[in-house]
């Protein structure tokens, strides 16, 4: 015994055998391993300090050891209640009309009741009729009785599901109807019976505020509404293909619509602002602080230009089928100075600083205007320069927009008419001299006149 | 069945059995489980009884069952694989079914025996029934299958539904464009809220058999001869397209015609199963030779791979006028504008040829192009291959263990009082 316990590594009680030590041996084991037990680690985990101070510091073992009966000799205890008998038992189902029995499995304990499921067999009540009714109320020449009956059968045996009645029609006795006629004799029939009779039929009769209100089946509609619903879903791939490319097509017109009528509208406004223009421009350079209608107005046109990019940038997104015109666009020309601003002393020369919504595009072609003109770049501010030098330069911008304006008006002509001639073989479309001249006349000229003949009516009126 | 807090769930299992007889076999289990017991083909061999029995066979048991005829020369009938699969002298091979209905009612009784007594093993009695039927069942066979049932059977409650209704059921759904592929024919029937549209019912021949056949007439035009299975004793193993060495076994003298051509026609189908493949669109020639082969070993040792001819074989299943996705097409048109939505949002197939590699895939596709652009076509189908096979087997599985269902049952008491015309009424 001793020798199994030095192999096995079993601390032996040390005491001799004696009555003592049988009685509390437990107790001497005890207090020898709690002796050599040290004391975990503040913060220590106790899994790893397991693995380090394991009771005689040996390495753990490396086969499992654990041979007790822990997991396979006790038996499994699954619920503490005793096990309850089933029995193929006979029932009788409620729902049935003929007692037949069947058999299932219950349990022995289970108090004899009513078949569960018998609570699930609804049925829809279906008005009937006697023959005397029928002959006094149900009359009509679309239908026999015989037809009616097979009509109020059917739908007490398909439960109101007129596809299904439909289908089950006797068409061997009775001629083909559509559902809409089938469902319309039916409520017909459940509107003239719950008038004349006592008791309504829940599903087609609700009582609102006492009186009856009875369901009313529209037909006609009924019938329109499933024309509609066949022609849309008997429509072929090639008329769906049509109709998808017509729309696109819609879509095309409108969006060129839309941009002719934008266009027509900014040389409209290009054309009183250079009308009107030419005064208000110097007016209001010269008269900073009357500080007439302006400022709102303009904020509104950077308003509309943005817009307008927005705009221009969805058209050209889009893709066409023919080429067709640049879009022209015209930018808002002259240049509005601001005025004086706040209080307190300020150099003058401030005042020939160009305002930030100019661009950097036109500053350059503006300053390139005036080196050709001979006109230095930055003049010395003086009272009078700083206000023609403002003057001069808004024109210069104003000539600017519609000298562009011009050229893309002239490139939407030409584009116009090579599609014009495209599409008319053998045809040219002669532009009046009036018209496609002005560019070229335009280059030579000076820049003031470019500014009268823009200005005066007649001339721009031809060009839209 | 019912739970601690007065719930009801689950079924309520009644002992019925269901039964599912189809062109290619005949599915029988009980309700309440999740694969028929038995899967047995839908032939009965009828051969001479005088044939010398095997020694060790001391009577006649279930699966040979002996009837009497006038002349005192007896007939056996043999049944299932391990029967019908031996060369036997005279023994001649009859199907008992035809477009879909029973037709030979006595050989279907001899089957109906082997069911209760080798696969049921319990009296005809004690078991409700149920069976399924092709939505296009005449009446006479309806009332003469419960007449058999309730007569001969004594079942105590029968009932018949129609099997496109079951196989909406065993996908979860009471509203579905079932279409089915069977052996005989493929169909496409809408079933609204548990109703067959019987009038919007389509139909075409074209099935697992006509699969069989159009690989019969390739494989000869390819001269590749299908030896018969039971013929080879042994052969030998040979290079690919060598011409197979084998030996032949001595086969009993008096094979009749139809059992040969029944035993051929399986190793068609086979060769089908293995091989064909449905090409996800139209067969393309140049589509079809990129596609991985497949090989296949005829019972007398040849063997080689198959590669577009996996492809063709099976456009004959998608024929433009005969094919599942035209047929589903004419079932939905041929219904009620308002139920064309549902319908096309629930497709569901199932059958033995919806298991062909592709099938489903091409189905989907075709239809996708076929169907209406305003609907949301989606289609079902059970995941695995055997429900797909078993589907309306399961539905009625299903259906014959709901609860609420085992008030609709035609007992044999309202048999005795009504007689066979209430069936109309009752299954509709
Ligand atoms: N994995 C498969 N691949 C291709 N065809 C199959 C497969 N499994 C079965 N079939 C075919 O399906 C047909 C049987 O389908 P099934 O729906 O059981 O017919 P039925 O209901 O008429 O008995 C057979 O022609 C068989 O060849
Ligand atoms: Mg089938």
């Amino acid at each position: 015994m001793a020798d199994i316990l030095d192999i096995l590594d079993i601390e032996q009680p040390t005491a001799e055998i004696s009555r003592d030590s049988i009685l509390h041996g437990d107790k001497v084991k005890k207090k020898y391993v709690t002796a050599k037990a040290v004391k975990r680690p503040e913060g220590m985990h106790r899994e790893v300090f397991a693995l380090l101070y394991n009771d005689n510091k040996d390495l753990p073992p490396l086969l499992p050891t654990d041979t007790g009966k822990a997991y396979k000799q006790t038996k499994a205890k699954l619920g503490m209640r005793k096990v309850r008998k089933w029995t193929w038992a006979p029932f009788t189902n409620p729902a049935r009309k003929d007692n037949a029995v069947f058999h299932h499995w219950k349990r022995v304990s289970d108090e004899a009741k009513d078949y569960p499921f018998a609570q699930f067999n609804k049925q829809v009540t279906i008005p009937s009729y006697s023959e005397s009714e029928y002959n006094q109320y149900l009359k009509s020449e679309d239908w026999s009785q015989a037809e009616t009956d097979h009509l109020i059968d059917l739908c007490q045996r398909f439960d109101l599901r007129f596809i299904v009645i439909h289908d089950r029609w006797d068409r061997a006795a009775f001629r083909d109807r559509s559902v809409e006629d089938l469902k319309e004799r039916y409520y017909g029939i459940c509107a003239t019976l719950s008038k004349v009779k006592t008791n309504p039929w829940s599903n087609t009769v609700t009582m609102v505020n006492g009186e009856k209100r009875i369901y009313h089946y529209d037909a006609e509609h009924e019938k329109k509404r499933k024309e509609q619903l066949r022609r849309l879903f008997d429509r072929t791939q090639e008329q769906i293909d049509e109709e998808q490319m017509l729309l696109t097509e819609l879509k095309k017109i409108e969006a060129r619509k839309r941009e002719r009528e934008r266009k027509t509208q900014d040389l409209q406004k290009l054309i009183s602002r250079a009308d009107s223009g030419n005064l208000p421009a110097t007016t209001q350079v010269n008269n900073n602080n009357e500080g007439t209608s302006t400022p709102s107005n303009n904020a509104s046109n950077i308003a509309r230009r943005h817009d307008r990019k927005l705009h221009k940038k969805k058209l050209t997104a889009q893709q066409r089928p023919i080429r067709t015109v640049e879009s022209v666009t015209v930018e808002w020309s002259g240049i509005k100075f601001p005025e004086a601003r706040g209080t307190g002393v300020w150099l003058r020369s401030q005042r020939m600083k160009l305002p930030p919504g100019v661009g950097q595009r036109k500053t350059k072609a503006i300053e390139q205007e005036l080196r050709l003109m001979n006109i230095d770049i930055a003049p010395t501010p003086t009272e009078a320069i700083c206000k023609h030098f403002n003057e001069l330069r808004s024109d210069l911008a104003l000539a600017l927009d519609l000298k562009n304006a011009l050229a893309s008006c002239e490139f939407e002509l030409q584009a116009l008419r090579h599609q014009y001639e495209a599409l008319n073989p053998g045809k040219t479309l002669t532009i009046p001299p009036s018209i496609c001249n002005s560019v070229a006349d335009g280059e030579s000229k000076p820049v003031g006149e470019i500014i009268d003949v823009v200005g005066s009516p007649s001339a721009l009126n031809t060009t839209i | 069945m019912s739970g601690p807090n007065g719930m009801l769930y689950g079924g309520d299992e009644i002992g019925a059995l269901v039964f599912d007889p189809g062109h290619h076999s005949l599915r029988v289990g009980y309700a309440q489980e999740d694969t028929p017991k038995a899967d047995i083909p839908a032939v009965v061999g009828v051969g001479p009884a005088t044939h010398v029995p095997e020694p060790e066979e001391k009577v006649p048991d279930g699966n040979v069952t002996q009837s009497g005829t006038k002349a005192g020369n007896e007939l056996r009938h043999y049944i299932d694989v391990t029967e019908l699969h031996v060369p036997r002298t005279g023994m001649e091979v009859h199907t008992y079914m035809k477009d879909g209905q029973v037709d030979n009612w006595d050989l279907f009784e001899k089957m109906l025996d082997y069911c209760y007594a080798k696969v049921i093993r319990s009296p005809s009695e004690h078991h409700p029934a149920l069976f399924t039927e092709a939505v296009w069942t005449t009446r006479p066979a309806r009332e003469k299958l419960a007449e058999l049932l309730f007569e001969k059977y004594q079942a105590p409650a029968f009932f018949l539904v129609k099997s496109a209704v079951l196989a909406a059921f065993a996908n979860g759904k009471s509203t579905a464009l079932v279409v089915d592929a069977g052996a005989s024919q493929t169909s496409a029937v809408p079933v609204i809220d548990g109703y067959a549209l019987v009038n919007a019912a389509v139909r075409s021949p074209v099935g697992g058999d006509h699969l069989a056949a159009q690989a019969k007439h390739m494989l000869t035009n390819m001269h590749i001869q299908m030896l018969p299975i039971y013929s080879i004793q042994s052969k030998e193993v040979i290079r690919e397209r060598e011409r197979g060495r084998y030996t032949l076994k001595t086969l009993p003298a008096g094979l009749t015609h139809s059992w040969q051509q029944y035993m051929l026609r399986r190793q068609y189908e086979d060769f089908c199963h293995c091989v064909a493949q449905v090409s996800e669109s139209p067969y393309e020639e140049r589509q079809a030779a990129a596609a991985p082969m497949s090989h296949y070993e005829f019972p007398g040792g040849y063997h080689q791979d198959f590669g577009p001819e996996r492809f063709k074989l099976t456009e004959c299943l998608f024929e433009q006028t005969l094919g599942a996705p035209h047929l589903a097409c004419a079932a939905a048109a041929g219904c009620d504008a308002d139920a064309r939505p549902a319908l096309w949002g629930s497709v569901v197939a199932c059958g033995g040829v919806a298991n062909s590699p592709g099938w489903l895939d091409r189905l989907a596709k075709e239809l996708a192009a076929r169907a209406p652009s305003s609907h949301r076509l989606k289609s079902h189908a059970a995941p695995s291959p055997t429900e797909r096979r078993f589907a309306a087997w399961i539905g009625g599985s299903i259906l014959a263990s709901i609860g609420s269902f085992q008030q609709m049952w035609i007992s044999s008491q309202e048999y005795d009082e009504g007689g066979k015309g209430q069936l109309e009424r009752k299954c509709p």
